[in-house]
This record gives structure tokens, sequence and C-alpha cells, in this order.
């Protein structure tokens, strides 16, 4: 079974250090000491705020994932218990997008080397001017894949909101329920 | 890890005992809630229990390695995907594999009576389907060099056993006499009460007569050297595998069966070589040891072999056909049935017991001198052969009655469809007489077709 | 007006062995195999067998009348139908929400299966040990109270009748007319 981040609303308090650790965390230069305009800030979770509840929301990497079955080119798999998009293959389609029922994927501008890739052919119309179209890639919550401690948003969170649910976790506390439940009846009957 | 035939897997048993309730002889120990084992000294290795058992093992990630060690250590080929449960049997099927991939061996194969009329349950056939020309199909892919059948062996039981009670009703012998083909039944007498032992006939189960013929009479005829006979025995009953391990066993002067597999090992074996049984054509049994008779295929079922001996026996005794040739009044369930069959000069008393626990009321009353039966079958499962511990196993424990029903209804239905309904009147045992066994209860036969029987009892200390 | 409610099973510590012929039984019901020969996926129930201290008992989805399930579904797969909880295994996205929220644990992440056999994603690829593979369409299972058989078949199967439905109303009735009779002394 697949990991996921979920946010308890009760904590959150919509400070947003989430976003920030996220975006850092996917940047391949250093956010902090890049030039203004060369910043790119993507974080993979948005934190919303209705007039009830505030909370980070992010891809929940769905076993059967409608971003991946929606994929014309199979560019999401499943690896190690993520929902991966392959960015090299991406078309930005935006199948995926629509499928999401969470609303989890975002259009972003493919960076390498702190420069924007550019497409090869495709142009765009801007203000008058032909000019060649930026890379647009779908981007999601990746679990911080590669990264030792996990996830950088579940370890930055001020008020410990977010937190990783492993497989094993979920097995383990569903367990406990179920013992509890029975011991219930036991007493009860 | 040593395995009896029949066990329980501490790791997956929750104690619940429910297959205590079904166990004939008590054999199982242990408290409510926790992991039960099996006394060996009392279990007759019927495999009921394991027909019964409901604590089946949860397969997921994390234990995959374990579960999987566990198939192996049980005897299961690899490609079996079934479920595991607390109470199994040892199995047999990669050994039987292997045999059949060596080609130094001569492998001959016998089927049950009641292997085809359920093995076609595992392929999702209909429960009871009848299914001897695909049996026979499946064993010829499988690669057996022959293919002949336990209902041969059945015939020739007939022939010695119905010779036997005659000679022991008319020069007064042990009575009652009692069939010894169960062989949970005949373990249980040995264990139990072995001063009865002399009232079992002596004659050896359709299972062994056949695999003592194949090396012998059907090593001739096949021109094989007997070294290389390989004789393989598809049962459905954990406990064929002691009968044919049994020391005496070995009349053809080689073990007389080398080896026993279920009719659940039969169908993982049918899966394993990727046959598709539900579409094979039928074929034919190979001749002559594959030929047989009604009387022959009805041992599948309660009260079969005494019906068997009696359209025999009737004859052999008056020289006359008998009447009517299904015998109803000697049909039925899990129970004692009693009845009387009028012959010239007697009436012969019989009684057909199925469930082992039944038998014990009977066995009591021969010990005070108070029993005046003739002739008694005995058979530890409740329908017979047909509720055997090696059958398919249901996942539901209220289909299993409807399902020994059906697969009753289909054993009877192919000994009314067959030409010869009776032992005596099967042509290739009359020639196996003619040219190798001479006379039923002869020299050759006492040899090769009887055997012996040996007290087990604990002693008290 | 009496508002009708959900029924749901419930065992009896007391009579139950943990035998698990419930657990079978509930497989049994949502495939259609006889024998056990015929099984080629891991053994899904929707009922558990919980082993206490010293008892043990069933449990399984209580058709909560707010279920908390259905409010954290993200597609709304999980409705209230002919008084009971229903997951619609067909638009199932497996994410698990309903899962972690269950108070009773009665929900779990199982393998699609259809006519015996392991239904595949028809997209959706995941890593295994020899690199990309089809990956197996999951699916939140609970209890449904048998509701494409006339009887839940967990009831059916219990040798020791350990298990019954309990229809609220009905239940009151019962225990009303019980406590009524005790005050007549």
């Amino acid at each position: 079974m697949n990991s996921f981040v979920i946010a308890n609303p009760h904590r959150c308090i919509g400070c947003k250090t989430c976003e920030a650790a996220c975006a850092i965390e996917h940047s391949e230069e250093n956010i902090l000491t890049q030039r203004n305009d060369k910043v790119k800030f993507n974080p993979c979770l948005k934190v919303i705020k209705t007039a009830e509840v505030s909370a980070p929301i992010q891809c929940r990497h769905c076993e059967n994932a409608p971003c991946a079955n929606a994929c014309p080119n199979g560019s999401i798999i499943n690896r190690e218990g993520i929902v991966l998009i392959n960015k090299d293959t991406c078309i930005g389609c935006k199948s995926c997008v629509i499928a999401c029922p969470f609303g989890a994927i975002d259009l972003i501008v493919e960076h390498k080397d702190a420069d924007k890739v550019m497409q090869k052919s495709l142009k765009c119309d801007r203000e008058g001017k032909l000019e060649y179209k930026e890379r647009l890639v779908a981007n999601k919550c990746d679990l911080c894949i590669g990264r030792g401690n996990g996830p950088a948003c579940v370890e930055v969170c001020p008020t410990e909101a977010l937190r990783l649910v492993k497989a094993e976790h979920v097995d383990e506390v569903v367990l406990e329920k179920r013992r509890n439940a029975a011991a219930n009846i036991a007493n009860m009957l | 890890m040593s395995l009896g035939l029949v066990n329980i897997d501490k790791d997956l048993c929750t104690g619940c005992r429910q297959c205590e309730e079904v166990c004939p002889v008590n054999a199982i120990k242990g408290e409510v809630g926790n992991p039960q084992s099996i006394d060996y000294d009392i279990c007759v290795s019927c495999g009921q229990c394991i027909q019964v058992c409901n604590a089946y093992a949860v397969e997921n990630k994390e234990n995959k390695d374990m579960i999987t060690n566990k198939r192996l250590e049980r005897g299961l080929l690899k490609s079996v995907k079934e479920p595991i449960f607390a109470a199994f049997n040892k199995g047999n099927a990669v050994k039987v594999k292997e045999a059949l991939n060596n080609k130094e061996l001569f492998t001959i194969v016998q089927c049950a009576p009641a292997v085809r009329v359920s093995l076609g349950e595992e392929f999702g056939l209909e429960v009871g389907s009848l299914t001897p020309g695909k049996m026979s199909a499946a064993l010829r892919i499988l690669g057996f060099n022959r293919i002949y059948d336990t209902n041969f062996g059945a015939d020739l039981t007939i022939l010695e056993e119905g010779s036997e009670l005659i000679k022991r009703v008319t020069e007064g012998g042990k009575l009652p006499m009692f069939t010894s083909c169960c062989p949970a039944w005949v373990k249980f007498v040995e264990q139990e009460y072995p001063e009865l032992l002399s009232h079992l006939s002596s004659c050896k189960s359709p299972q062994q007569m056949a695999g003592t013929i194949f090396k012998t009479y059907g090593a001739k005829i096949d021109e094989v050297n007997p070294v290389k006979i390989y004789n393989v025995a598809i049962m459905p009953c954990t406990c064929k595998q002691f009968e044919c391990d049994r020391e005496e066993m070995q009349d053809s002067g080689f073990k007389d069966v080398d080896i026993v597999i279920t009719t659940r090992e039969f169908a993982q074996l049918i899966r394993d070589k990727e046959i598709d049984f539900e579409n094979l054509e039928d074929e034919e049994f190979d001749l002559p040891l594959g030929s047989y008779t009604g009387a022959g295929n009805i041992f599948g079922v309660t009260g079969g072999v005494m019906e068997a001996a009696l359209r025999s026996g009737y004859e052999m005794i008056t020289k006359q056909s008998i009447p009517t040739l299904e015998l109803n009044f000697i049909r039925g369930g899990e129970g004692i049935r009693v009845a009387e069959v009028e012959l010239p000069d007697m009436i012969l008393k019989v009684a057909v017991i199925s469930g082992l626990k039944n038998v014990v009321e009977v066995l009591e009353n021969i010990k005070r001198g108070d029993c005046d039966f003739d002739f008694v079958e005995v058979m530890t499962c409740p329908e017979g052969c047909v509720s055997g511990g090696g059958q398919p196993k249901f996942i539901l424990a209220e289909d299993r009655k409807s399902a020994f029903m059906s697969r009753k209804k289909g054993i009877y239905k192919h000994d009314s469809e067959l030409k010869i309904r009776k032992s005596h009147e099967n042509p290739f045992i009359k020639k196996l007489y003619k040219e190798f066994l001479i006379e039923p209860l002869g020299e050759k036969s006492h040899h090769l077709l009887h055997t012996k029987f040996v007290s087990r009892k604990k002693e008290e200390m | 007006m009496e508002l009708k409610s959900n029924s749901f099973v419930v065992g009896d510590s007391s009579k139950c062995v943990g035998c698990k012929a419930c657990e079978i039984a509930c497989f049994k019901a949502h495939n259609k195999l006889v024998t056990v020969g015929n099984i080629t996926t891991p053994i899904i129930s929707r009922i558990h067998v919980i082993k206490g201290n010293n008892f043990t008992v069933p449990v399984q989805c209580r058709h909560c009348e707010d279920a908390p399930c259905a409010k954290a579904c993200s597609i709304n797969a999980i409705k209230n139908e002919d008084n009971s909880i229903i997951i619609d295994e067909k638009l199932c996205i497996g994410c698990k929400a309903c899962v972690v929220v269950c108070p009773f644990g009665a929900i779990e992440i199982g393998t699609k299966c259809k006519d015996g056999k392991k239904v595949m994603q028809k997209v959706q690829k995941e890593f295994a040990e020899e690199g990309l593979e089809q990956k197996e369409e999951k699916v939140a299972y609970k209890c449904d109270l048998c509701k494409e058989q006339d009887e839940p078949a967990c009831i059916k199967a219990c040798p020791k009748n350990a298990l019954r439905l309990f229809d609220v109303i009905e239940e009151k009735r019962m225990r009303n007319i019980k406590a009524v009779n005790n005050l007549k002394l």
C-alpha cells in the first residue's frame, strides 16, 4: 500500500511553513540566495483556508490513482509506495489535473540549472511576438522521495499538524480499533 | 520438520476445536482458544479435520516469505495458489511430479472410484460431475505410462472377499466378517480392538490388490521390468498413504503401491501442467487392468462394497443371477444400516456402518458374544469414500451434505450406465484368474492378495 | 413517525469460538467459488475475528447513521442504500480516507477480484523486482450486509449461532417489553 501525508485541521494554524519547506526542497537552486526574478516557488501542497477550517491539501497517493490511469502515455507510476510523475515524458495534457478529485496537481514550468526549459519547436504568441514556449509539466507531492528524513513538510510544521501515514501504521491502527471494538462487544453482551 | 500424514499447524490454529467435533476417535487435544495437537497414537489419519478446518492463513506482503515456506514444507507444488489452513495433510504431489519427469521409471496410475465424481469440482464443474473420460485424458497428458484403475482392484476384491465370506459361512469361520478396504478402520481395530482382528477379511484393499497385480501380472503383460515400475494411487483418502507404507505391503517383491496422492493434489498437478480440464476430450483407461464393472465403481459410497459383494456373492452361492441389481435396501447415509438377504439355505444378516464412531457399539456387542451379523461393511468417512479427507474441500460447511449426495448420485449413475455391473463378469478379471491367479483364495491369491494385521494397542503402564 | 435506521451484524463473544467460518463465508458470498481448490486469490473477508485476552468475537461495519467513511470519501463513492452503507466498488480509487477515518477499523484495502481473478489497472504500473509491472486494482472492502444475497452469509455460516442481525427498532421493542415484564413483579 502507498504512504501519504495527511493534515490535522485542528492543529493547522495556516502559517504555510509547509509550503515554504516543500518549495525549498524541490528547488535545485538555493531559493534563499537566488535573485528574486530567478526564484521558482512551486510547493506541492497548498494551504487552503475556508471560513471554518484551514489545512494543506496534497496528493493522497491513491492505490488506483485516477491521475495515473488518466495519463495517456503512462507517465505516472507507482514506486516504493509513492505515486510519481515522470516529468521527462509528461506532455502537459492536464488529464491528471482533471482526474484528481483532490485538486492536488499543478502545472509548473520545468527548470534545469536554474533556467527555464524551453520547448524546441512550439512557439507562443505573447504580446504580438512569437516566442518559444516554456516546458510545462504536471507537479504534485512525491513524498520527498530520496530525502533522508522523509517529507519536509512533516518535519517543519510547528504544530505537528502533518503526519506521514505508512501502510504499516494504517494496519496497526486498524487492528487496534478492531481490538477495541471487540473488547467493547465482549463487555456489553 | 517431520510431518505426520495429518497435521495441525500451531501457527494458524485458532483453537476453535471444530476439528475435534468431527474426529471419530477424539485424537485432537488442547484447550479451547489454544493451538490444538493430534495424538498420533489415536489418530487414524481419516482427514475429516482437514475438511472442516476454517483457520486459513491471511496472506500479505509482510508474511509472504513465511507462507511460501509453509507451502514448501507441506509438500505443495510451487504453482499452488489456494489458501492454506491449520489442518493439512503431508503432500506428495512434488514427488509424483518428479517421478513423471524421470524417464527411467515406468509409471502406472490408478484412481479410486470417488475421484471421478469429484475431480471436476476443482475446475468449476458442477458438484458430483462424473468425468472418468476427462480424468483419463488428464492422466495421459501428465505422462503416466499406464492408466489402470482401482475399480479393477475392487472387482478383484469382490472375487476374493466373496469367496472368503462363503468359506467362513459354510465352514464355521470367524463371523461377523468385516471389510478391510478402509485403512483408517483397519488402523482403528489394530489400535483399540486387536483381539477382534481375526474378524477382518484377510483381503487387501482394492488399491493394494491392484498395485500388487500391476507389478506382477502387469509387468509380465507389458513386458516391463517390475524394478522400474512406479505405482501411483490417486485417492479421496488421507490414510491410503499409511496403507501403502505398511511393512507387509511388498508381496509383489517390491513396494506394491509406491505413493499415494489425494484428489486435491491430482487437481493441483493438472493445474501445474496448465491442462484445460474443462475442455478435455474423453479418453479410455488402458486395458486390461483399467477395466471395471459397475460393482467395482460403487465401492466409493457407503454400502457399495456390500452391494457389490452381494451381486456376485448371491450368484456364487445360488448359481443364479440376483433378481434385482440395484440393492436399494443397502443404500443410505451415515450410521448403521441392517438388512437380511434371503438365500436358498440361509438368511445372510448384513450390516453397513459409516462414520467410524458408529462401529464401537457393534464391536462391543461382539465382545459380549451378542452379535449375529454375518458380514459387515465399515467405512470411516460419513458417506463413504466420496466424503473422504482428501476430497475437494468445500468453502462453506453447509455445501457439504448436498455435495456428498451429488457425488453419490454420480457413483450410482456411472454404475447404471456401465454394461457390466457384476465383478465376476469382468472379462479381464476372468482372464487374470485363468492366466495367473488360477482361483480365488488359491495359493497365488493367498500370497499376493491377502494380508495380515498387527496389534497397535498401547499397553497400559 | 419512526425513521428507519440501518441494521448491522453483531457477534456474541460468549458463543464465538474463533473458528473463522464467518470470514470464509463472507469471502465465498462475494466470489462464486465452491471448493478451496478453485481459489487463486488471497482470501479477503469483510468480517474480522478478533482474539482478546479471554474472548474472541468478530467485528465488522456498523453501518453508522452518520457514516464517517461516507463523509471522508473524496469521490462520494459511499452511500446509504436500502438501510445499509455501501461502498461503490466501481468508483473507489483507493485513497484510503475511509480506512483511516473508520473508528471500528471495519474497512480494509484489498485487491479487486472478478470471477476469481485479480483485476489489473488499465494504465498505472508499479515498480517491482523485475521492473515496471501492471498494478493490481485496489478497492476499499467493508461489510455490505450481503446485499446481493438474501441474508448475511456470516450469520448463516456460524456453527455456534454467535452472529445476529441487529435491527435497532426490533431490538428496542424486545428490550422494552422485557423491561416492562420485569416491572410486573
